[in-house]
């Protein structure tokens, strides 16, 4: 399976590594840090909605969080989930 | 007039300096795409400043963004990515060359009226980072209405020039001299580069009064700890703004009363004098009339 | 239940603390009763000595058994052995069920989780953290944590509202006839502040010291007549842990950006003048307050009168500068500040019924101008929480915090506005530590907020020009825009934390935390 990551695990930031899934699997999203306990539903909405607008349907994506907002962690999706096609950013 | 006193550089692919760097309340952030970001990190960078330029919270600072340098295959990326973010400018490294800086008017125009913005809204700051490009100072300077500023690079000169660091820059009074020349020439800002030694206070403080005494408007900023002591350098003394002040009320007097000659204190003051004055007013963040 | 005075929603009695009186405002309750009076005792002279071969034999000697409630103090800090020690020894001897009642626990102080749940500690009085803390809030105790200030202890300690059957001091030096000195000895610690009370107060009084002296004692902190037995062990604490060394002021530029508007404030108001007094804590916000307070109190002349609290180097050289005339010490955080104790009669020990008890003839924080604090969470009636982290465990105790936001003049939280993605102003914060009525300002990377009850200050601030006044829908707005919103804490019903407030009243409460 393809994987691909962004990000890093300064402050306010987070790392976002995403692996291909077969088609029809679905989206599922793993994460971990100090904010998940206050913000999880917050950061699957933000990684979600980012997803769909790059027209991801199928994917797993696993969050090391170490305070990103949802501005960062929808940078991070996006930049690993472009990473992971191999085209290029933005 | 725009103060330029300091520009902070914030790290592209850093969220907490792109977030909050202009708490620091410099004139100025620089969102580096350029060194600051490693070659494997320059896709994740661009987005991510993108979104932070999207958001566009950064109080009154002016907000450039440092692209790639055009030798590379990235800058046009770059300039598509953040241009129609509505940034104030764009900071180029590595300029030699005023065709370069037609090219890169021209690819600008294109993205702002693609874009619906006013064509050469984006400003163009010059790094002059090699002997060419100190040779060409004033005619980079000229070759766009767009160009604010030029700026002599530091490090990546000194290399350039076939020499290294000394204690106090000596190896780089004469580019300094050159470029300060050239801008005032060209009627652009003379923008100095940054101080590396980011724990040496009173080294940042010389060089920034140095540097200030050559005619440079202002100075890159790598840490935040260093804008107050610059802004402390080019901020006038409150003894000068009261001088200034005087003169140039005086100024206005002798006009209104149609006297060409202007007198403070019981003292002949010349034109020069009466224009620094004013211009001081302008750094202290005063009116200094008439101006626009 | 009753809706209190911060609006907290407060049951009338709370299982395994009893009858609640609820917070009606931070001068509400008057003081009741008389001073404590613990047994009377004789020692003949044919008794000269009083020490004792081991923990265990003074445990004995004291007549300790299970339910009882012991004493400490938290002068060695993080270097401490004693506690550990005195609980280890109670569980060899098969005594059970004890209240133990710190002033402060530290880290080193993980190890009582063992007794904990071997059922030999039962109930903590003061504060939890790290692994204890974690416990606690996940229901590991039968009984509620119950968090007092620091003057909420020696209150509750003088006025008989907790009884000590024995108070265990760690003793940098003794004698053997009980006088006390915290000056001297391989684990000096500088001032004994927070031992006084239960030393004057504890039925039975036990020193462990490491530095057994001549009769009588240098420099005496406690005197003979308070303790009873007089124990010698090999070491009493970790140096390294008892004492930081040179602290630096910080060169993290938010921080210092926050410091600087700290400043800027105590600057813009009347206090700043010839006379001023000051408290900040020895973090790196408070120690940066402190630094540009200084230089702007050197640029304009100013001669202050006293520090207070926790005293650090910082401290010690602002008053050899001549910036201060004295210091008032209850606890002294490291080596220069310990020298400084011994050595200069203007560095004067205080207990902590001194430094901050609400119910004497006037304690040391009333007499004080400025005080810097920190917080976990500030929320729009200017409420702090300095207990509770973003995931509603109870990790933090309250220390200072109440008494000397009650006693300032100007009381001035610093925070960050965010740390990672936690907001630190919030609606309303998550469990109330210190009432919003005796908080003046908030200040943050992203401005300074003042109490509108202040206008004083807020004008104050205006004619200064120099201080980035916001306020605090306008910080709390930044935040949220930072942030977005957050989960609620998932909690049971059950109350595992009770948060004093300095005059005995309850001003919040903690709940166990919902098992994931």
């Amino acid at each position: 399976m393809k994987t691909a990551q962004a990000g890093t695990l300064e402050s306010m930031d987070c790392i976002v590594s995403v692996t291909e899934s077969d088609k029809g699997r679905g989206i599922s999203i793993v994460m971990e840090g100090a904010s998940v306990a206050r913000f999880g539903e917050a950061m699957v909405k933000a990684t979600k909605d980012t997803l769909k607008s790059l027209g991801v349907r199928d994917i797993s994506v696993s969050i090391q969080d170490n305070g990103a907002g949802d501005l960062v962690l929808k940078a991070r999706v996006e930049a690993a989930v472009r990473r992971l096609a191999g085209g290029k950013a933005a | 007039m725009r103060l330029r006193r300091t520009k902070l550089y914030l790290p592209g692919n850093n969220p907490n300096m792109l977030l909050r760097g202009h708490l620091f309340n410099p004139d100025g952030v620089i969102l580096d795409l350029e060194d600051a970001v490693a070659v494997s990190e320059k896709d994740a960078a661009r987005i991510l400043v993108r979104d932070v330029l999207r958001k566009g919270d950064f109080g009154n600072c002016e907000v450039t963004v440092r692209i790639n340098a055009m030798d590379t295959d990235l800058w046009r990326s770059d300039i598509e990515t953040v241009v129609p973010c509505g940034i104030d400018g764009i900071r180029i490294p590595k300029v030699e060359n005023p065709k370069d800086i037609a090219i890169m008017d021209e690819a600008l125009s294109h993205i702002e009226s693609k874009a619906k913005m006013r064509v050469g809204k984006t400003l163009i700051f010059c790094l002059l980072e090699t002997a060419l490009g100190i040779w060409n100072a004033y005619d980079i300077a000229k070759a766009s209405r767009r160009v604010a500023a030029i700026c002599p690079g530091g490090e990546d000169l000194r290399a350039d020039l076939k020499t290294t660091r000394s204690e106090n820059s000596e190896e780089l009074i004469g580019p300094r001299r050159i470029v300060v020349l050239a801008a005032h020439a060209a009627g652009v800002d003379a923008l100095d580069t940054v101080y590396a030694d980011i724990t040496d206070d009173a080294g940042l403080r010389r060089e920034t009064e140095w540097v200030k005494q050559l005619g440079f408007q202002g100075k890159s900023v790598i840490h935040p700890n260093q804008i107050p002591i610059i802004h402390d350098v080019f901020t006038p003394t409150d003894r000068e703004i009261e001088q200034a002040k005087k003169i140039v009320e005086a100024a206005v007097e002798a006009a209104a009363r149609g006297l060409g000659a202007v007198q403070v204190d019981g003292k002949m003051v010349d034109k020069p004098v009466v224009k620094r004055a004013e211009y001081t007013l302008q750094r202290a963040g005063l009116s200094a009339g008439g101006e626009k | 239940m009753a809706i209190n005075a911060v609006g907290r929603d407060i049951p009338d009695s709370i299982p395994g603390y009893g009858d609640v009186k609820h917070f009606k405002g931070h001068d509400r309750r008057p003081p009741e009763g008389n001073r404590f009076g613990k047994r009377n005792r004789t020692a003949f002279n044919s008794r000269t000595d009083k020490t004792l071969p081991d923990i265990k034999a003074a445990i004995s000697a004291s007549g300790l058994k299970s339910g009882m409630t012991i004493s400490f103090h938290h002068h060695l800090r993080n270097g401490d052995f004693v506690v550990n020690a005195v609980l280890d020894a109670c569980a060899e001897m098969g005594i059970r069920d004890l209240v133990i009642f710190p002033t402060a626990l530290f880290g080193v102080h993980k190890h009582l989780t063992r007794h904990i749940q071997s059922g030999v500690i039962r109930q903590i009085m003061g504060s939890v953290n790290g692994p204890i803390g974690q416990l606690a809030s996940e229901g590991g105790m039968s009984v509620p944590v119950i968090l007092r200030s620091h003057g909420g202890r020696p209150r509750a300690v003088t006025s008989g509202e907790v009884v000590i059957d024995v108070a265990f001091i760690a003793a940098p030096t003794s004698d053997k006839y009980g006088n006390l000195s915290g000056a001297v000895g391989k684990s000096a610690c500088g001032s004994l502040g927070y031992a006084h009370s239960d030393a004057e107060y504890a039925q039975c009084v036990i020193a462990i010291t490491d530095n057994l002296v001549p009769y009588p004692a240098p420099c005496i902190h406690i005197p003979q007549f308070f303790v009873d037995f007089v124990v010698v062990v090999n070491s009493i604490g970790d140096p390294a842990g008892i004492v930081s060394g040179t602290t630096r002021v910080t060169r993290d530029p938010m921080r210092l950006l926050i410091a600087d508007n700290a400043a800027k404030l105590i600057e813009a108001t009347p206090y700043f003048k010839n006379g001023i007094s000051f408290q900040t804590g020895a973090g790196g916000i408070s120690l940066a307050v402190a630094a540009y307070v200084r230089e702007a109190m050197r640029e304009r002349g100013i001669k202050g009168s006293f520090g207070l609290g926790g005293i650090t180097e910082f401290f010690v050289d602002m008053m050899k500068e001549g910036l201060f005339e004295r210091l008032l010490d209850v606890q002294s955080f490291d080596l220069a500040a310990v020298r400084s104790i011994g050595e200069n009669p203007n560095h004067v020990e205080i207990s902590a019924d001194w430094y901050a008890n609400p119910w004497n003839a006037g304690c040391a924080v009333n007499m004080l101008d400025t005080v810097v604090l920190g917080a976990t969470e500030v929320d729009r009636d200017f409420n702090v929480n300095v207990n509770t982290e973003a995931d509603g465990a109870l990790l933090h105790g309250i220390g200072g915090h109440q008494d000397t936001a009650a006693g300032a003049q100007l009381t001035i939280i610093t925070t960050p506005l965010l740390r990672g993605r936690i907001p630190c102003a919030v609606d309303s914060v998550y469990t109330v530590t210190t009432p919003g009525e005796v908080v003046d300002a908030i200040v943050t990377e992203f401005g300074v907020a003042i109490n509108p009850r202040r206008q004083d200050l807020i004008d104050a601030a205006k004619e200064a020009g120099n201080v980035p006044l916001v306020t605090m829908d306008e910080l709390i707005d930044k935040a949220h825009g930072f942030t977005g919103s957050m989960s609620p804490v998932e909690t049971e019903e059950r109350i595992i934390g009770v948060i004093e407030y300095r005059d005995g009243t309850v001003i919040d409460v903690v709940k166990q935390l919902k098992k994931k």
